[in-house]
This record gives structure tokens, C-alpha cells and sequence, in this order.
């Protein structure tokens, strides 16, 4: 096998990567300066190397725990269960969050043979039953995949914390009432609240 | 390229590249297909959001024969089966059905399979929580005859003697049911089956789809789901796992004293 064919093999296990484009990245790289490769070849040598799941939270960190975790002025006893690391990009983006985070790795996917144990379910169970935790909101993805993680994960956690909460379903902000579907008005609907 | 309207269900979804995803769909006219759903992940403009698994609705799909993976130009929901979701049992058993669904039909079934596994569905999404599970092993059973693999259960699968509703049978899965104690020792692996256990399986492989399907025992269901399992492995026989079928047959709803 060539060096070629070896990058674009190692390139098309990527998430969304198929032979072709794998193959057009190679020649791509062989177009660029030399320095800009190694540059590359060693980002992903210091990736694999220094950056693991935090010993708290799985979010991926450098340090035995990751910067929201050391953060002491994020609020501990506010825990946020979510499916992938990605999503806490998205969460932290909002602002409005300032608790800290649990990656669970994945959501219970039978069809999949994905299950609780192949989760972070019991580390989560371990952190919220020393007893500083009060509320762990649930932001696994709205499908049913994602619901039956939640319900799965109310279950386990009622007995140890005071409040499993699940984030809310409904329009989006800047959404057209007309236009929006019947199970986002049904969710909405359902989820509504009382006006301060 | 013709475009196929078509009643479908969702059986399996994940995602692909940055914002579509694939399906696998059961549909009424065109069997089982596999379909690209693209931009499905980053908005709800074109297939709104019901590419989720146990939905059912009209898919427009461009079938290009030959292809392994279509293309899904829409999909008009017509129910999401909520309470799937809403109940572990519940969502452990629609995920065998599917996995079963997916394994036994090829792509060119009939659309009445089509119609026992949206009756199958329907029934596990309308089970009260404490029956989900009977009336999930009873779906299953029903699934399973539905694809032509109903076992024999009321004469001897070997002499086709007429069998007493109320004898004990010994159920051979290699055989494909029951049979009588003279044929019993000829057989390949038998389970001895008692008469509740054979109407039972009597009522869930006829008929029509039911509420009125017999309530199983907890010692009798984890009986059933083994029985269903081996039935199973013996029937399919391609040594690869029953992943969903497992998760179910463990208990999902039980499975958090286990693991904590």
C-alpha cells in the first residue's frame, strides 16, 4: 500500500469522509507547503497524546479536569447531562447557563447496541449521590432517543438529587406561528408557562 | 428517476455528514428502503420533525433502482407515536420490533407486512406501562408470523397429529413448533411448552392485533422472551446479534439498580 493510499484510508474512518473526498484532501496536502503538513501531523500527535475525558465531567481536557470544572465560580451543585462534548459548545454559547456539565458519551440506543453501561450513567449516579448536587437538568436531543436517555436517567437519579429538570420544547425564537409544525405547537403548547 | 409517494415508518436513523441524516424506512409500496435525508439535522423546513424513529408518514422518495441509498425528498408526518418515548418498556420494544423488521424483510415484502408492523407499533404505544411488555412479546410473535415464520402449534410439526389444548407440547425451534411425545425425542432442542404458554403464542401469532392478547406472568414472559430469542437465532442464522432484542430482553426499565 502507498503513503497516499495509507493517509486516505486513515482519512475516509472519518465521521462523514468517503473515499473520494479522502483521497481529495490527500492530493490536497501534497499541493501545500511541506511545513504546513507537519504542522498538522503534529497537532494531531499532541491531540491524541495530551488531551483526555476529564476525571469529573468527560468533558475533553488537557488537565486531569477541564477548565468548567476548575471554574470556581461556575455554581457545583447545578449539573447539565449532555449526549456529546459538542453540545456543550452550543450551551455555552448561549450564556445563560452557569453551572457545569456532564458528558454522558452518547444517548441509549438499543437498535445501535448502545445501552446505559455503554454511558457515563453511573459516574453521573456517583457524582450526584455525594450529595452537593440539587438539580441536574437533563439536555439530551429531543428525539426518542433522547427522551428515553432522560427518562432513563430520571429514574436513576430521583433518589439522589432534588430536582431532575428537562430542557423545554417549543417554538424558536424569531419562529412564525403559522409556519411552525403541529408537534412543535403541540410541545410548546404542552410546556407552556405562567407570565412573570 | 421515479418519484415514489409512499406510507413509511422510521425503523432506524443516524446521522450523516454535518447536518443530514439516514433512514431506514418500511414502506407500504416499495418494502424496505434506505434513504438520504439531507439537512435533516439543521432544519425542519423540509422533512419538519418527524424523521424520528417510529414515526409514520408519506415519504416522497426518488427510487433509483439499483441503489443502495435513495433519495428522501420529503416526509409528511402523520404520527410520531409519542408514548414510545414516554415509557422505557415501551421504547425497548419498538426498538426490537424494528430490529426485527429490519432483519427478517428483505425489500420487495408486501404492504400487508408493512400493515402488521404499523398495527404491531401502534399496539406497544397504546400499552398501559405495566403491559408493555406482554403486549410487546405479543407484537413480536405477531411480526414474526407476519414474515411467514409462524411456528406450528396446534399438530405435530412432524405428523401433524392434532395436539390437546391441554397437553404440554415440547416446542423443537429447529423443527418450527410443536410436537407430539412420540415425535418429541426425534427432534432437534425442544423446550417443553405447557398449554397456557401455547395459547398464548396461539393468540398472538393469529388473528389481528389486540388489546385483548392474554396478560403473561413475570415468570412466564422471561420464559416467552427466551423462547422468542432462540426462535429467533434459529430462524435468521446469520450470527449476528439481536442488539435491541437483547436490550429488551434484559429489561431497560430495571436495568438502573443494576448498573448503579
Amino acid at each position: 500500500m502507498s503513503v497516499i493510499d495509507e493517509l486516505a484510508g486513515e482519512l475516509s474512518k472519518l465521521p462523514g469522509i468517503g473515499r473520494k473526498t479522502a483521497l481529495r484532501l490527500t492530493y490536497h496536502l501534497l499541493k501545500q507547503p511541506r511545513e504546513r503538513s507537519i504542522r498538522l501531523a503534529r497537532a494531531l500527535e499532541t491531540l491524541a497524546e495530551r488531551v483526555h475525558p476529564c476525571q469529573t465531567c468527560f468533558n475533553p481536557t488537557e488537565d486531569a479536569e477541564c477548565a468548567i470544572c476548575r471554574d470556581p465560580r461556575r455554581d457545583a451543585a447545578v449539573l447539565c447531562a449532555v449526549e456529546e462534548a459538542a453540545d456543550i459548545g452550543a450551551i455555552e454559547r448561549a450564556g445563560e447557563f452557569r453551572g457545569r456539565y456532564h458528558v454522558l458519551g452518547g444517548r441509549i440506543s438499543p437498535l445501535d447496541g448502545v445501552g446505559p453501561e455503554d454511558l457515563t450513567v453511573s459516574e453521573l449516579e456517583r457524582r450526584v449521590a455525594g450529595g452537593a448536587v440539587t438539580e441536574v437538568i437533563v439536555a439530551t436531543n429531543p428525539s426518542v432517543e433522547g427522551e428515553a436517555t432522560a427518562l432513563y436517567l430520571q429514574q436513576v437519579l430521583a433518589p439522589h438529587v432534588a430536582r431532575v429538570t428537562r430542557i423545554a420544547r417549543g417554538l424558536p425564537v424569531g419562529g412564525d406561528l403559522e409556519y411552525a409544525d403541529g408537534i412543535t405547537i403541540a410541545q410548546a403548547l404542552s410546556a407552556r408557562r405562567e407570565m412573570p | 428517476m421515479p418519484l415514489v409517494m409512499t406510507d413509511a415508518v422510521v425503523l432506524h436513523a443516524f446521522d450523516y455528514l454535518e447536518s443530514s441524516r439516514i433512514i431506514r424506512l418500511a414502506t407500504r409500496d416499495a418494502g424496505l428502503q434506505s434513504v438520504l435525508a439531507r439537512g435533516a439535522r439543521s432544519s425542519s423546513r423540509r422533512f419538519g420533525l418527524g424523521l424520528d424513529l417510529f414515526a409514520s408518514g408519506v415519504a416522497q422518495i426518488q427510487l433509483r433502482p439499483g441503489r443502495e441509498l435513495q433519495q428522501l425528498d420529503g416526509f409528511d408526518l402523520t404520527s410520531s407515536r409519542d408514548p414510545i418515548a414516554r415509557d422505557l418498556e415501551r421504547f425497548a420494544a419498538a426498538s426490537a420490533l424494528a430490529e426485527l423488521a429490519l432483519r427478517f424483510a428483505d425489500g420487495d415484502e408486501p404492504g400487508d407486512l408493512y400493515a402488521t408492523l404499523i398495527a404491531a407499533l401502534d399496539a406497544v404505544a397504546a400499552a398501559p406501562g405495566d403491559r408493555a411488555r406482554d403486549v410487546g412479546l405479543a407484537a413480536a410473535w405477531h411480526l414474526v408470523a407476519g414474515f411467514g415464520f409462524a411456528p406450528v402449534l396446534t399438530r405435530c410439526c412432524r405428523c401433524e397429529l392434532l395436539l390437546a389444548d391441554e397437553d404440554t407440547a415440547t416446542f423443537s425451534h429447529g423443527a418450527g413448533g410443536c410436537a407430539c411425545r412420540a415425535c418429541a425425542p426425534l427432534l432437534p432442542r425442544g423446550r417443553p411448552l405447557p398449554p397456557e404458554a401455547r395459547a398464548a403464542l396461539r393468540a398472538w401469532t393469529t388473528g389481528t392485533v389486540g388489546t385483548d392478547w392474554p396478560v403473561i406472568e413475570t415468570a412466564m414472559r422471561r420464559a416467552h422472551l427466551r423462547l422468542l430469542r432462540e426462535f429467533l437465532e434459529q430462524h435468521l442464522n446469520d450470527g449476528r446479534p439481536l442488539r435491541a432484542f437483547e436490550t429488551w430482553e434484559r429489561g431497560l426499565g430495571t436495568l438502573g439498580a443494576a448498573i448503579g
